[in-house]
Formats: structure tokens, sequence, C-alpha cells
């Protein structure tokens, strides 16, 4: 299974498709057989005693046992732990509705900000982008959100966005501006200066000194997705000497 | 009893299919046989009216629009078909408490148009990246006067047949997951038609593999 | 299905850039976005790319009983659907306000402004004119769709062909498009529309809104103009004061857009012309773009038949195995059947069964139909209960009760005794 799984790693496999586990016949008795143990990312499923592809796209491996489908996807999933860009659309009582792109509206309770309390309530209006992550993500519960990590610090967390742009790029080339040492990133960091909020749901906010650098950096990335990685240099390239 | 068919009259016309073509839709196909072109749009998971919401597992629309006109009874047979080919292939139970909505649009009808509907829809679904547990395809078959079976009949051949039956096929093992039919023929004919579709499923699967092969082939 | 809301970021952004002149394609003010025009296998139908908004339109046509008020005059109908493939916020079957909107604005630019002539498509008068039907498709929205629209609708109906008519007498006699050629609608000229949104009360002016732009935007002005500079129809929404200036101002632009818009889908329409003189392929299939990563197109393939015919033979053989008999159906009791070997039916049986363990000799009786249920079953005796075979007798079954009012179905109770006696046959089996 180990080995199938590992041949096919960087090939582009559909749903359907199947791994069974193929035991030997021949124990040896006198090495000790490790158990195979494999983790399965999104897109792979387990269906008794097979693994089976259910989106389409390739097949990625991240050292020891980790397999994962990485396909370019736009709706966004919650899963727990992810930290995303929502839109505040609701305040009522004690928690906020917040739009993540997904299948219902997330909660955000307003003491789930640094220094919250019940008297000193954070500064949030609808309409207002927040930064959070989900403390509950769950196919049968309401999605939570919250400001603060584990240790109540906010991280980088909570109510941003003045000044600056959102625009939606699909989920694939999200994960690629995340990953530790994205190339996209570094061509970018290249170009201008800018701050960038890039969150797990597809959403992404860009502030740059200008308005003009803004929206050549939305277009640059909205267009990088179908992109290798020489055409996407060639084009920063370009955006870099031309008359801008 | 009908004898073995001409190899001319089994052929797919040349197909082809574009995914993500839409902007606003989460996945979007448009799936070409011969003259017959279909455009499938798919939204979801997304969130669901209280109406049609269903606790352990996903709501799944399927609205057929025709070119002329309100969508009639032949549509909403027409989506039944499809409606009940894609529950049976996709994951629902992952996406409780959601809906997802498949529209296809027809943009020319030239014969075959339910599995040209199959067809777009899978490559939608496939494109919008619900969990499937396998792909699905439609193959539409025709018995012509002589008794001889047409794959993927034009308008005309469709006109002249005496049978005409539409099966969804699936992609691991090949069996019927839906079938449509139309006319008078044998159990013999019947058979002959099924494992003819399972032929001709391959092609399409390989084609479906081929494509998505190609989208993906500047990430890999 | 709700759309994505606007954030406030997002607004001050926009309106931050209009004021700068800035797009957020990169387009000038006066910018249209490309259009592409591709048309589709069957006359009347057109597709309308106006960046990434996309629209189809279809016309078609049927022989109709004129209007009283207008005996020799054909009937223009127009339907702009608002299909929910095009924006999550539309929904199926229900007429929005925007879908009003458009189609309404349709009507004034095509149908009023008579740029069809409309006396052309009488047949009979008074009995047969053709009513052309106008079908427009959203297919994904991203802004100005009132543009694509009218551009799709027109291109549309300049590339319809209805079918000729003869008439002898009475008669009137379809011919199809291989008997007579088609016959094209005379159009005396094409309107257009051109939308304008106006932003900070109408100070920014912004020519075809994308669709985050029409979120932000105070008002609409759309004009609908042919290329001989008239101007067939104005409409403003949103509420917003207007200048006289500003007005002329924008059909000044106008008339420039629509000259251009005019030229291309004249250029399209004569490649279309060509296409099809030349007998090559048109339609959909052809305008796929080929060199896209996402799409591929796989040419005509015979599907491999080898084996076919054995192995629907195979499953045949196997399947003819199985039992084709159809059993007679079995009448258990009054009005249940029964056929094949489902699971036994026990409507109303499951006292006859006690009471045929205790007392051979007894009949069956019905009791589920009965008021009363006594347990003194052999005085109340409901009716008796015959199961036929495909024995020769009449196969009727009949109730025969002691007081007539209870069963109301006694009908042949004068063959009463001849069946009792066969059940008795049948009971002591």
């Amino acid at each position: 299974m180990f080995s199938t799984l590992k041949e096919k790693v960087g090939e582009v496999l559909l749903p359907g498709d199947e791994f069974s586990f193929d035991t030997d016949d021949t124990i040896s008795l006198t090495e000790h057989v490790k158990p195979e143990k494999v983790v399965c990312g999104p897109g792979l499923r387990r269906s008794g005693d097979r693994l089976v592809v259910c989106k389409s796209g390739v097949l990625r491996h991240k050292q020891p046992n980790l397999f994962w489908i990485e396909s370019q996807q736009r709706r966004y999933v919650p899963a727990k732990g992810e930290t995303i860009i929502g839109i505040v659309t609701i305040k009522s009582g004690d928690v906020f509705k917040v739009d993540f792109g997904g299948s219902e509206q997330a909660s955000l309770s307003y003491l789930a900000f640094e220094g919250a309390t019940k008297r000193n309530r954070p500064n949030v209006q609808v309409g207002d982008l927040v930064f959070a992550q989900f403390a509950i993500a769950n196919k049968d519960m309401e999605p939570e959100l919250v400001c603060i990590d584990s240790s109540g610090r906010a991280n980088g967390m909570g109510v941003f966005g003045g000044g600056g742009l959102l625009f939606k790029v699909s989920l694939g080339l999200v994960r690629r501006l995340l990953t530790p040492h994205s190339e996209i990133r570094s061509d970018l960091d290249q170009l201008f200066p800018c701050e960038l909020v890039v969150g797990m749901n597809g959403r992404v906010w860009v502030k740059s000194s200008s308005i003009q650098q803004s929206l050549i950096i939305t277009n640059l990335l909205q267009s990088s997705d179908t992109m290798t990685a020489s055409q996407r240099q060639q084009l920063f390239q370009r955006v870099k000497q031309g008359p801008l | 009893m009908m004898e073995v068919c001409g190899s001319s009259n089994v052929t797919l016309r040349e197909f082809g299919c574009e995914q993500s073509l839409l902007s606003r839709p989460d996945g979007s196909a448009s799936f070409i046989q011969g003259d017959t072109s279909v455009m499938a749009g798919v939204y979801g998971p997304a969130e669901v009216k209280v109406s049609k919401e269903i606790y352990d597992r996903a709501t799944l629309e399927v609205l057929i629009q025709p070119k002329v006109g309100l969508p009639s009874v032949r549509e909403r047979s027409q989506e039944q078909c499809v409606r009940e080919t894609c529950e049976a292939s996709l994951l629902l139970s992952l996406h409780p408490r959601s809906s997802l909505t498949l529209i296809l649009q027809v943009l020319h009808d030239d014969g075959s148009l339910l599995s040209c509907f199959l067809n777009a829809a899978c490559m939608a679904l496939m494109d919008a990246g619900l969990p499937m547990s396998c792909l699905f395809c439609g193959v539409t078959c025709a018995i012509d006067a002589d008794g001889q079976i047409i794959t993927d009949p034009t308008a005309a051949q469709e006109k002249q047949s005496r049978a005409l039956m539409t099966f969804a096929i699936d992609s691991t093992e090949h069996r019927v997951m839906m079938s449509s039919t139309k006319g008078s023929f044998s159990v013999y004919e019947l058979q002959q038609c099924i494992a003819v579709s399972q032929k001709a499923s391959e092609k399409i699967f390989q084609f479906y593999r081929d494509s998505v092969r190609r989208r993906y082939s500047k990430t890999l | 299905m709700k759309d994505t809301p606007l954030c406030n970021c997002e607004r001050d952004f926009l309106l931050k850039a209009i004021e700068e002149k800035k797009r957020l394609d990169g387009r000038q003010t006066y910018d249209y976005r490309k259009i592409k025009i591709t048309f589709g296998t069957d006359y009347g139908c057109c597709f309308v790319d106006l960046g990434k908004t996309r629209v189809m339109a279809q016309v078609s046509c049927e022989l109709v009983a004129p209007k009283d008020n207008r005996p020799n005059e054909g009937i223009m109908f127009f339907n702009v659907e608002l299909s929910p493939m095009a924006s999550p916020a539309f929904e199926q079957g229900r007429q929005s306000e925007l879908s009003v909107k458009l189609n309404r604005q349709l009507e004034r630019c095509l149908r009023n402004s008579k740029c069809i002539d409309t006396e052309s498509l009488c047949v009979v008068s008074g009995e047969k004119v053709w009513q052309i039907r106008v079908d427009v498709h959203m297919l994904n929205h991203d802004g100005n769709l009132m543009d694509a629209v009218s551009i799709a609708a027109i291109t549309a109906l300049c590339h319809f062909r209805r079918p000729d008519v003869g008439i002898q007498g009475d008669e009137v006699t379809v011919y199809s498009p291989e008997e007579r050629d088609p016959i094209p609608l005379s159009i005396y000229h094409m309107p257009i529309s051109v939308s304008f949104s106006f932003f900070q009360e109408g100070t920014y002016l912004l020519v075809d809104p994308c669709e985050r732009e029409e979120r932000v935007m105070d008002g609409l002005l759309m004009i609908a103009m042919n290329k001989h500079r008239e101007i067939c129809s104005i409409q403003s929404s949103g509420g917003i004061m207007l200048l006289k200036e500003q007005v002329m101002r924008c059909s000044k632009i106008a008339s420039v857009k629509v000259s251009e818009i005019t030229e291309l889908i004249n250029k399209a329409l004569e490649n279309d012309k060509k296409a099809r003189k030349a007998g090559g392929r048109c339609g959909f299939a052809e305008s796929m773009p080929q060199e896209r990563i996402t799409a591929l197109k796989k040419d005509k393939t015979a599907v491999e038949m080898t084996d076919v015919s054995e192995r629907a033979n195979e499953i045949v053989q196997k399947a003819e195995a199985l039992p084709q008999t159809v059993p007679s159906p079995v009448v258990p009791v009054p009005g249940v059947g029964q056929v094949g070997q489902g699971p036994q039916n026990t409507w109303g049986l499951d006292e006859e069964e006690d009471e045929e363990d205790s007392d051979e000799e007894q009949e069956e009786q019905v009791t589920k139909m009965e008021e009363e249920h006594s347990e003194n079953k052999e005085e109340s005796r409901g009716g008796e209960v015959v199961e036929i075979s495909d024995s020769e007798e009449e196969e009727v079954v009949i109730l025969h009760p002691e007081k007539p009012d209870r069963t109301p179905k006694n009908t042949g109770s004068t063959s009463h005794q001849k069946v009792a006696a066969s059940s008795k046959k049948r009971t002591k089996k």
C-alpha cells in the first residue's frame, strides 16, 4: 500500500481510483515488521480495506506517511485550526455572525478577542473583515471562530482591513501562497512592498503604498493560478520593468 | 435476433470539454458531443433553505434550463435522472445540512442530450471538488429499424430509431447506475446495448482522465 | 442562496480607486471589456462574452393568431431568464426585480423602437402571423448584464432565419429549410444599450461597470441607441440627480460605443456567413478555445465491439435460467390479489387461520370487515372466501353476509351455494 501510494505521488488521480492493502503472503518471522500506517489528507478516504480517491487532483506526499490530493477547488469547507478571512454580517447579542464562504455562517463571540471582557467589548461593525481561526469546525455543528490563540494572545488575528482590497483566488493558490518557502511569495517580494493577508478560505487582502500597486498585485495573483513558475516569473519581471 | 452491428455505427462523435469556464459558480464545465452541447454550473456546499434541509446529508438540486421557453415535464424527468445518478456517486453525507445546486443549460440539442447532461454534470462536479465515490458518464444507444445499434446518435438518427436507451455508467466497475429507455426492444438487445455502452464508457473515462491531467499539467 | 456580502474595506477601496480613475481590471473610465460574439449551430443562436459576463440568446418562431388590435402585425416576445447558474443570488422561476427591469428594458430597446418590421411577419391578415420569441439566458454574471443582453438579442435576431411559407387559397404551407431557403427578418436598425454607472452623487462616471462596481454605484443610466445616433430608449435608475450636461455627455459616449459595437456585430455576422457558405463546421463546438489548459477535445472515436455480442448473449442466457412463468393470481381474501412468491399475505387472514386449525370443517370467514368481533365465530359467518386456481370454475369471490346491510359488495348471492361448495372442497385439501 505504502509503496503503491508512493509510486503515484505527483500523478493526477480521479475520484474512484483505489489503492488496496496488498498484504504480503509471507511474513518474515525473524525481521521485525513495522505496521504500515498512512495518514490520509483531503481527497483520500478509507473504505473498508481500500483507500479511495474522492477528489480529482495531484497526489502529494509529505514525510513520513502523509498523503493528500491537491486540487483547484473554489468552495471552502472549514477545518479546525485554519485561519480565514471573514466578513461580519450580523451583530446579535454577544455573538457576531461571520461569512467565510462556506455552507453556513460561523459564530464569533465578542469575548474571543484579545483583551476583551464583558465591559471592554471589541469594536466590530457589520461589514468589517476579521482574520480568525476555527475553534470548532465540524460537519455536524455550527462552525465557531476565535480571534485569539490558545494563550489568549491575538497573534495577528482580529479586525483589520482599512485601505486594502479583498479578492478571491482558488484554494489551491492560497495553499501555495502559504507554504513555508512559497515561490510566489518570494517573487512578489521582489516586486513591491505590500501587506498581504491570506485566508485559507480563498480570500486574500492586499494593501500597498498606492492603489495602483494594490491593483497590480491583485491581478497578478489572480492570473498566476494557471501559470507555470517560469511564466509567472517572466510576467513579474515584465511588470517590474514596465512603466509603472 | 439481431446480428453483430456494423462497426460504422458504433462510434462516438467527436467530443470535448472545458472546465472552470465560468467565474461565478464553484464548478463549471461545458461538454460537447458532436453538435450537442451542454453547459453545467455547480454551487455548493452552500447554505440550504430550512425547508429543504436534510439533517444527515446534503440536499442536491438539479435544474435543467431548456434553450427555448420554461422547463417542462420533459426537463423535470431528465432532472430526476441526472439527480439520481449524481446522488449515487456523490458522498453527500460528508456535507450534511448544506445544499448542492447543479444547473444544466442546453446550448444545442442534436441528439443524445441526456448523456451529454450526465457528462457535463460529472465534469462540473469534479471541477467543484465535491467528494465522489466514483465518476459516471452517460452513453446513449439507439436501435434503428434494421436492429442495428447506433451509439451517440444525432437528432435525425434518434428520430428514425425504434428504441432509444441512455445509461449512466460508473467508473469503478462499469456498472449501470441509471437507465432511461424509450421504444421497444428485446432483452437481448438491451443487454447488447449495455455491453456497448460499457465499452464506450471506457473511452469517455479515459477522456476525463486526459482532460484532468492536462488541466493539472502545470502544477505537477 | 445568498451572495457574498460586500465588506466595508472593499467599498472604500473601490470608491477611492474610482476617484483616482483606476479600475479593478486596469481599464480606463470609458473602456468596454473585451466583447466576444459567437454563434451556435442553429440560426438565431448567439453567445456574447463581455469580459467574464456571459449570456446566450436564442430566437425561435411560431405561427399564431395576431392581436385583435393589430391584425396584420407579427408579435415579438422577449424573455430574459436569470438562470441560477449566473449567480447564486438568482433563483429559478421567480420574477425578481432585476429580471423585470432587464425584460422591460429589452422590450423598450427592441420592440418599442420598431427596429424590426413586424408587418412583414404577417402571413394571413387577422389569422396567422409569426411570433418571434427571443430567449436570453444568463450564464455568468459579472456586471452589466443589460448591455450583454441587448447585444446578444439583436445579434441573434440578425442571425435568425424563419422558414418560408407559401399560401394557396386558404392553405398555409411552411417549408422546411431543405425545400426552400429560410428568410432573414427585416431589421431597420440595431439598437444597442450602453450602461453608465455613477458614483459619489454623480461626480464620477464609468462605462460598462463590472459586478463589484455595480455594487457600490449610486445610479445607473442606460441609453439604447443605434448607429445613426438615434436614441431608442433612455432609462435612469438609482435615484440620482443628473444634470443636462451629464446626459448629453453620456449620449455622446454612447454614440461612439454603439458604432464600435455595431461594427463588431456586423463583422461577426459576416464571418459566420462565410463559414456557413464554405460549408465548414460552425457553432459552439468550434468556438471552444482549444489552447486553454482547462479544455480538451477528442476526435470521433470508434467503440470497440469485440466480444460485445458474446457478452450480451452470455448475460441473456444466464438470465433465462430464471423461471419466467408468471404464476396465476391468488386471491386470499376478497379485494386482495397476490402474484408470485412474495411473502404470505396476511390481510385479514390471521383469524381464519386459527379457525382452520381448530376446525377443518369450518368454512373460512372474513372477520376483518365486521363491526363486532364476536368470540363465537361459528355464529357470525361474515362471508366465505374462495381461492380459485386455474380451474374452469367461474372466478368470482362472494361475500355472503347474514345482514345484507353489512356488506354492500354482495352481488352474486345466487351462485353462493355453488361457490360455498367449492370452497369447502378447497379447505379440505
